[in-house]
This record gives C-alpha cells, sequence and structure tokens, in this order.
C-alpha cells in the first residue's frame, strides 16, 4: 500500500471527524442564541473570551452603574459580571474540549520491534488502530453533538434563571427602599403626635395614661421603620449579589420607582403552547431523547463488535549472511467472537434509557404546562391587586384622610386623629408598592416559564395587609 | 305659602286606591309649606276672633270651615328642612317642613283634623295636654290602630282649654321624634264677648317655638335616630342660629313666648335684660298667685312653659338656652383640649404630612368662630354668626329679642342691629394701670401652687 494511499485513508478518517475542532468561544455565540429574547426583551451581552472585549464590559458596568440603577441595567450587569456565571461558561468550554477530545479518532498504533538470531535479523512494523472506533464515527460525532446541545442549552437555562433571578432581586431592592421611605414618613407623624402629646401632659391636659398611648404608638413605628430599614439593606445585598458588585461598585443608586403598572394583562390563550415551543427545559429533555435514540443505533454492533481492531503489518527479515530482505506484508483483523454477550444487556440498557428520556420529556412538558398555568394565574391575580391598591385602595386613604382634615377644621377630630389618618394612607401607599412589585415577581415568573425555564418554586402573592394603627381612643 | 293639588303626583295614587274618590273629594286641601322662614301671623279669616300666634321660621295651618267644624289636613311625610343656610336634614314632618303648621283654633271650637301618612310605616298624632275623647288621644296600639303608609285617619273634638300645647306621633315615636315629626298647638281663649281671660293676658307679641334636638353625623343628611343624649343640632323649630328668626316688639309691648321641648333632656332658656313670669303650662294658666319673677325657666322634656314680659328695655337681647353646648353647632366632644399646649416647632412638621394642617385650640376655641376653614359637606360649623362687634361664636339654640322704640305694632320685620346710645358700651380702659398690680403668677400649668420642683409627667411609673 503506498503512501498515498495510506494518506488517504487517513484522510478519510479525518474527514469523517470534521467536527472534531474545538468552539472558538466556548459555545458563548450558542448560549447567547439561546437566550436572546429570554431575558424579558433586553439585549444583554454575555462574557466574551477574549480581554479587550472584557475591557469594554467593564467600562459598560461602571457607566450603568454611575446612573440610577434601572432593572435592564441591573441584567446586563448581572449577566456580564456574574462570577457564578462565568464559572458556567468555563465549565461549558471544558465540556466542548471534551467533546472533542472524545470524537477524536485515536491514534494508530504503531510497533516497532527489531528482531535477531543468529540467521537473521526482522524488523516489524505493525500499524494497527481500533477499527470500531471508526465504524462508529458518524454515531459517536452526532451523540457528541447532541450531548454538547444539551449542555449549551442547560447554560442558556442558568443564564436565563440568572436575569430573571436579577429581575427579582431589583423589585424587590426598589420596592424595599420605597416602602422604608414611606414608614419614614409614618414614623415622623408619630414623633409629632408623641412630642404633641408631652407637651399636652406637661401643662396638665393629658393624663399620663394619655400620654402613654400616643408614646407605644411611636414605638410601634420605630421598630416598623427599623425592619423596614433592615429589609431595603438587605435586599440590596441579594442584588449586589446577583450583580456581582463589591466595595465602591456596590455604592450604586438605586431607581426610585417601580415600573407602572401595564395598561393590559397579557392573554392566558396559546401559553401552553408557547412554553412547550419556547422552553429551554423542554427543548433540552427533547435532544436528550433524541441523542438516546441515536445511541440505541450503534450499542448493538458496540456490544457485539466490543473491541474489533485492524492492523496492518510489514515485517522486514532480512538474512544475516546473505543480506536478502525478505518482506511479509499483511491485515490482520481482530474481533471478539459474541459467544458470550450477544449485546442483549446493552441494547436493553439503551432501551431502557430512551424510555427514560421519553419519560422525562413527558414530564418535564406536564410540568411545564402546569407552571405556565400556574404563573399566568398568580399573574393575572397580581395585576387586579396591584390595580385595586393603587386605583381604590390608596385614593380611598386619601380621601378618608381630606375628610379628617375637615373634621378638625371643625374641631370635630383630633390632631392625632389627623396624623393616625396620615399613617394609615401611608401604610396604604406602602401596600400599593409592594402590590406593584408582587405583580412585576409574578410577571417574571411567568415570563420565564412561557420562555425560559422552570421558575422553581412559584413566588405565591405576599398579603400587603398591614394593620392600620388606629387613633388613641378617648 | 303655596297650595298643592292633592291629586297631584304619584304619592297620592296609594291614597287614591285606599280612600274613595267621594270621600278624597271631601278631604280639605292641605296647604304645603315649602320655606324654612318665619311666616307672617294668620289674622283668622273665618271663625271666633283670636290674637293670632308667629311661630318662629314655622307657620300656622289654614283651615276649611265646614259646616261650623274647623277642618284641617295635616299630611305626614318625609322632608328635607333647610336648618341653616347650606345645611339641610332629611326629616320627616308635615306638609313640607318640620316641625308642622301651627294649629291655631279658639276655646270651644269644634276642630276635625284629617291626617293622611305618607310616611313609610304607620304613625299616630297624640295632642298633647289636650281634654279630648280617649279614642281621639292618639297612642297607636292603645286608643287607635296606626294609620298605615297612604291612610288617612280623622280626629275630631272640642278644643275645651284655651293654652300651649302641641302634637306629636305616638306610634314608634323615639323614631318620628328624632326624625322630626311634631307641631305646635295653640287654643286661644274664648274673648270674643269682651271679658278678658282671668289668667291669660292679651298680648301684643305672641310667639311660639318647639325645642328639638337631631344626631346629624357631620357629612350626612339624615339624622341618627338612636342617639340618646349626645345630639349635636340643638333647634329651635328644626332651626339653628343664626338662620333663627329674631323675636321683635316695640318698646313697652307685652310679649308672650311659648316653648314646648320635644327633645331628650331639659333647656333652662333664658332671656337677658328683662324678667319674665310662667303664666302658663301645657297644663293650663298659672294663677296670678302662683308665679314669681324669673329671667331663666327650666323646660323639661315633654313640657311646655309661657312666659309673659313687658319688653321695656331697647336693644338686641339674646334669648338661649343656658346649657353652654346647645348653643353650638356640631361638636367633637371626644376632642382633647389644648390650651396652653405650645405647638412651636411642630406646625411645619405636621403641615408636611397633612397640608392643609393650622392650629387650632391652643389658645381656646374662639379662633374656630373666626377661622371659615373648610368644612365636611352639610355640617354645621360648632360655633358661627356674626354681630355689629365680631364673631358671636353661637350655633344652636340660640337668637334675639329686639326691642325698639320705633317699631310698628304688628311689624315683624327685622330692624337690624341695635344702635346704642353714646355711652352705654363697655369699652377698653385707656387711662393709667392699676396702682397696685396684683403679682404675677407664680405657677405654671402642669404644676401645683407652691409646688417648688414638680415632677414632669412622664411616660415611666415611679421608681419603688
Amino acid at each position: 500500500m503506498s503512501a498515498i494511499h495510506r494518506l488517504s485513508l487517513l484522510g478519510a478518517v479525518a474527514f469523517l471527524a470534521g467536527c472534531a475542532s474545538v468552539s472558538p468561544d466556548g459555545l458563548r455565540g450558542d448560549v447567547a442564541a439561546l437566550t436572546a429574547g429570554r431575558t424579558g426583551g433586553v439585549q444583554a451581552a454575555l462574557p466574551a473570551a477574549d480581554p479587550a472585549a472584557r475591557a469594554q464590559a467593564q467600562q459598560s458596568i461602571q457607566g450603568w452603574l454611575a446612573q440610577p440603577l434601572t432593572q435592564d441595567a441591573a441584567v446586563r450587569i448581572a449577566l456580564l459580571n456574574n462570577p457564578g456565571l462565568h464559572a458556567r461558561l468555563a465549565a461549558l468550554g471544558v465540556a466542548d474540549a471534551e467533546r472533542v477530545q472524545a470524537i477524536t479518532l485515536p491514534n494508530p498504533h504503531l510497533a516497532l520491534g527489531r528482531f535477531t538470531n543468529s540467521q537473521e535479523r526482522e524488523i516489524e512494523r505493525t500499524l494497527s488502530f481500533s477499527l470500531l472506533d471508526l465504524v462508529t464515527l458518524p454515531w459517536r460525532t452526532a451523540r457528541q453533538a447532541e450531548r454538547m446541545q444539551v449542555a449549551t442549552l442547560q447554560t442558556a437555562q442558568e443564564v436565563v434563571t440568572l436575569a430573571s433571578d436579577t429581575r427579582r432581586a431589583w423589585l424587590r431592592a426598589v420596592a424595599a427602599e420605597q416602602v422604608a421611605a414611606a414608614h419614614e414618613r409614618m414614623a415622623e407623624a408619630a414623633e409629632t403626635g408623641a412630642e404633641l402629646a408631652r407637651r399636652m401632659a406637661r401643662v396638665g391636659n393629658w393624663s399620663r395614661l394619655q400620654l402613654a398611648r400616643e408614646q407605644a404608638v411611636l414605638h410601634e413605628t420605630r421598630a416598623q421603620l427599623a425592619r423596614a430599614r433592615l429589609a431595603a439593606a438587605t435586599e440590596r445585598e441579594q442584588l449586589s449579589r446577583r450583580l456581582g458588585v463589591w466595595g465602591l461598585q456596590a455604592q450604586y443608586r438605586l431607581a426610585d420607582q417601580l415600573p407602572a403598572l401595564p395598561a393590559t394583562a397579557l392573554p392566558a390563550d396559546g401559553i401552553e403552547a408557547t412554553a412547550l415551543r419556547e422552553r429551554l427545559d423542554v427543548q433540552a429533555a427533547r435532544r436528550q431523547l433524541d441523542t438516546q435514540a441515536i445511541r440505541q443505533g450503534w450499542s448493538r454492533v458496540g456490544a457485539v463488535f466490543g473491541d474489533i481492531g485492524l492492523a496492518y503489518t510489514r515485517n522486514t527479515t532480512t538474512e544475516r549472511a546473505t543480506g536478502e530482505r525478505d518482506v511479509k506484508r499483511g491485515w490482520e483483523l481482530d474481533l471478539p467472537l459474541p459467544l458470550f454477550d450477544w449485546g442483549g444487556a446493552a441494547r436493553t440498557r439503551a432501551q431502557a434509557e430512551v424510555e427514560q428520556s421519553a419519560a422525562q420529556l413527558q414530564d418535564t412538558a406536564v410540568r411545564a404546562r402546569s407552571e405556565v398555568r400556574s404563573a399566568w394565574r398568580t399573574y393575572r391575580t397580581a395585576l387586579d391587586l396591584a390595580r385595586q391598591q393603587q386605583g381604590e385602595v390608596v385614593p380611598l386613604r386619601q380621601f378618608i384622610s381630606d375628610e379628617t382634615t375637615l373634621r378638625y377644621n371643625g374641631m370635630l377630630a383630633s390632631v392625632w386623629e389627623l396624623l393616625a389618618e396620615a399613617r394609615a394612607s401611608t401604610q396604604a401607599v406602602a401596600n400599593a408598592i409592594e402590590a406593584q412589585r408582587d405583580f412585576w415577581l409574578a410577571e417574571t415568573d411567568l415570563q420565564l416559564a412561557l420562555t425560559g425555564t422552570s421558575p422553581g418554586a412559584l413566588q405565591g402573592l405576599t398579603s400587603g395587609a398591614a394593620a392600620t394603627t388606629t387613633p388613641q381612643g378617648h | 305659602m303655596n297650595r298643592r293639588n292633592f291629586f297631584s303626583g304619584a304619592a297620592t295614587a296609594v291614597a287614591a286606591a285606599s280612600v274613595s274618590r267621594v270621600a278624597l273629594a271631601a278631604l280639605p286641601e292641605p296647604a304645603l309649606q315649602t320655606s324654612a322662614d318665619t311666616a307672617p301671623p294668620l289674622h283668622p279669616p273665618t271663625g271666633r276672633p283670636y290674637n293670632p300666634v308667629v311661630t318662629l321660621n314655622g307657620w300656622t295651618a289654614p283651615w276649611r270651615m265646614n259646616a261650623g267644624v274647623k277642618e284641617f289636613h295635616l299630611v305626614a311625610e318625609p322632608v328635607v328642612r333647610e336648618v341653616a343656610p347650606g345645611f339641610v336634614v332629611n326629616m320627616w314632618g308635615y306638609n313640607g317642613q318640620s316641625p308642622g303648621p301651627t294649629i291655631e283654633v279658639v276655646e270651644g271650637d269644634r276642630v276635625r283634623i284629617f291626617v293622611t301618612n305618607r310616611l313609610p310605616e304607620h304613625t299616630t298624632i297624640h295632642w298633647h295636654g289636650q281634654r279630648l275623647p280617649n279614642g281621639m288621644d292618639g297612642v297607636g296600639g292603645l286608643n287607635q290602630p296606626g294609620i298605615q303608609p297612604g291612610k288617612t285617619f280623622v280626629y275630631e273634638f272640642e278644643a275645651r282649654r284655651p293654652g300651649t300645647f302641641m302634637y306629636h306621633p305616638h306610634a314608634d315615636e323615639m323614631v318620628q321624634m328624632a326624625m322630626g315629626m311634631m307641631g305646635l298647638w295653640i287654643t286661644h281663649p274664648n274673648v270674643g264677648k269682651g271679658a278678658a281671660h282671668p289668667h291669660i293676658a292679651k298680648v301684643q307679641r305672641d310667639y311660639a317655638f318647639l325645642l328639638n334636638a337631631f344626631d346629624v353625623e357631620p357629612g350626612s343628611l339624615t339624622p341618627k335616630v338612636n342617639t340618646m343624649l349626645d345630639h349635636n343640632i340643638w333647634c329651635f323649630n328644626s332651626r339653628v342660629f343664626p338662620a333663627i328668626s329674631p323675636l321683635v316688639a316695640r318698646q313697652g309691648e307685652r310679649v308672650r313666648i311659648r316653648v314646648g321641648n320635644l327633645t331628650m333632656t331639659n333647656h333652662p332658656i333664658h332671656l337677658h335684660g328683662h324678667e319674665f313670669e310662667v303664666t302658663g303650662t301645657d297644663g293650663g294658666p298659672v294663677p296670678k298667685s302662683a308665679r314669681w319673677p324669673e329671667v331663666t325657666t327650666d323646660v323639661a322634656v315633654g313640657q311646655m312653659r309661657q312666659v309673659d314680659f313687658i319688653a321695656d328695655e331697647p336693644g338686641d337681647w339674646a334669648l338661649h338656652c343656658h346649657k353652654s353646648h346647645h348653643t353650638m353647632g356640631a361638636m367633637g366632644h371626644s376632642v382633647p383640649t389644648m390650651i396652653g399646649v405650645d405647638h412651636r416647632g411642630l406646625v411645619g412638621k405636621i403641615q408636611k404630612i397633612v397640608p392643609d394642617y393650622m392650629v387650632m385650640g391652643e389658645r381656646g376655641m374662639a379662633d374656630m368662630g373666626a377661622m371659615e376653614m373648610p368644612l365636611p359637606d352639610n355640617t354645621f360649623p360648632m360655633m358661627t354668626g356674626t354681630g355689629p362687634f365680631g364673631p358671636l361664636e353661637m350655633g344652636g339654640m340660640f337668637t334675639t329679642l329686639k326691642v325698639r322704640a320705633d317699631q310698628r305694632a304688628g311689624d315683624y320685620r327685622d330692624p337690624g342691629d341695635f344702635k346704642q346710645p353714646p355711652g352705654t358700651q363697655a369699652y377698653e380702659w385707656t387711662g393709667a394701670p392699676a396702682s397696685t398690680p396684683r403679682p404675677a403668677r407664680t405657677d405654671t400649668p402642669g404644676t401645683a401652687p407652691g409646688a417648688a420642683n414638680a415632677r414632669k409627667p412622664a411616660a415611666s411609673g415611679h421608681p419603688h
């Protein structure tokens, strides 16, 4: 066999292993393509592989942090800067390298031997390689590609989950800051009432009992304020963790209000179909099933002919005395006889694995359907509740405050009743902010359940009904 | 005064369905009053002569003579009463107003009263203080069945006793009186033959009003009928100062004031500038030997008092209930006293929370009379009214007796503010201060006199 022939054989093998090259960006582009349109309508870049682009990204991050932080900017920063996501993307690069390694043909063995005896010297050259690898190469290539796609899909799910988590953290942080501001105002009203009560008692207009009641109100509101401030700080930390910022970068200013409620609600029709079409976890389960099915195809061959070896041997024997060379060429095929293992177990296993994957796809689909229905119901209720709180309850409370002012003017109500009503309407504003936050949290869950992946445990709605303080009884 | 065709309107359909047209045609047309002003005295066009009364912010019902019988027609119905300009109350009354029209008859008159019920529930009329047949006394269940909605009953009796009386329901009476159902009844002495009544003097001015009270939640229009004592609208004839007509008199005239009390508490009615005598009650004239001079007479619940006096002191004299809460408009009985409480440094803070806040009560409540702050809808202010020398700070059972030398007899028009002759008004002392000034107060509010360092009140208890 001429060298040309041999090269062409090797070339054919190399061609079969054609996709055996490492993705230059560690599959980040694929992940980005999968997550496009699944991060809540924001065009967010993933961390680039090359250092120049990374420096550029850091500059963008600085720019976003210098402004009051919007929800979209928070998502952008998190996707570029979250260390956990960096780790995941790097792992994907590692997996890609492993894939390439797995489908590269094993290097042929070259066995060289030099044997001498008294009459002759024998040079043995055996070029051998495993034939099975070659025979199964198309299957294996396809399978590895499928596996890589599954891994890419899983990483994409991590990305959209991080985007959603960042959205939620931003919503909670902004709402908590607004609620704390409302509590500042409530505490101020209570401080004023208590101070006036002290002055009432000082000149003998009030008993110490009446004073004590107003002071109790004051301490209650102070305690609520302390809790509200802690909540604001805690939620902010959660957001900073998602953003991957610390130190000076964590000094960012948050936007001072939540996005307004939408005028129209997303309709419920077609959401299940959308989820089955769009969701990455459903896609991953489907890929998994395809992979298993392909694998089942060659599992039989692999099992029966566990290790087919092909060797080409060229032995040269040189007569020591005469110098006459005798060349012995030959092919050697080495295959196991399927006497004991006809591959039944392997086939059964592959069959079972197909069934398992099919069942997992079914399970994922059923869960996706239910999650999207549940998420939509939560979303719709949250919208109604937020609209009611904002459109009905807050104006009502304001009206009650105004009417109490008129009664104060007529000396029909006391200044403490006035302050109590002011506290109650501020509480209503705080409840409205929380209801608005709950709506956007539910909306985030819905978007994730619709086009991304499983939101995990769906957020219930927190009850915004805080006890309103009652004015001092007389 | 308007008249209403009894056959018009859907409200009569019920009556028409239950009373035959022949019977209805026999009824005198009920007169309707749409104004809360004081009507001029009604001089009798028919029947025995008498000296008519003036019902404060009310009127006298016209009658029809039918074969020597004076026929009146009262319609019990829901009304909207203007208690003061800008303040109306959903009441139940008679013939368009609360109180109902005053019924004036003469001793010995045969009286027939048709009572049509346009209320949502049954009613009756009790003729308080009258001598009459038992079946005419109007106690539902005891003397008669209730007059059902849409029905008309007839009361008929002779006015046997001269004097001051009232009428009011005696069926679900707590509710119906809390809603304003009441009226005056005056039986004039029969002095047509020329002989004066031994105990009832002839007067030139004869004023009559009922005391009634309502509990109207500020910002609402309907009385709370279950309130027993804590009412907030205290009225003469369902009217409050400054909307109550003044009583006017020519200097030297003999004036009679008849007062009946249908509230839930007593009212010491006090007249400034004159002494009067109680010359009669709903029980009849008081013998002269039993009278004594007074400037205040207490009118207990369900009582009537008739006082006479000579209006010989010119001026604008207050006539009011001496319970100071009863000369107030709607007030918050639970609002704490703010007198002497330093508000410095807090006003801005409160205004930050309640933009329209203003300090009130730190110096007392007179600010309320002066400041015209916006109030809830349909709410009568606690104190109001302005006189020639500033705010009167009143708002309930208060009006004035205006005595003028130049007021013409029979002229009931308001003569305006009294011009006090020079040198007859209290004035500010502008001379030297007193030579031995009283030492300044050494104690401060909140401390006992003589206490060196009184402990400031604090929320903490005593250390034991």
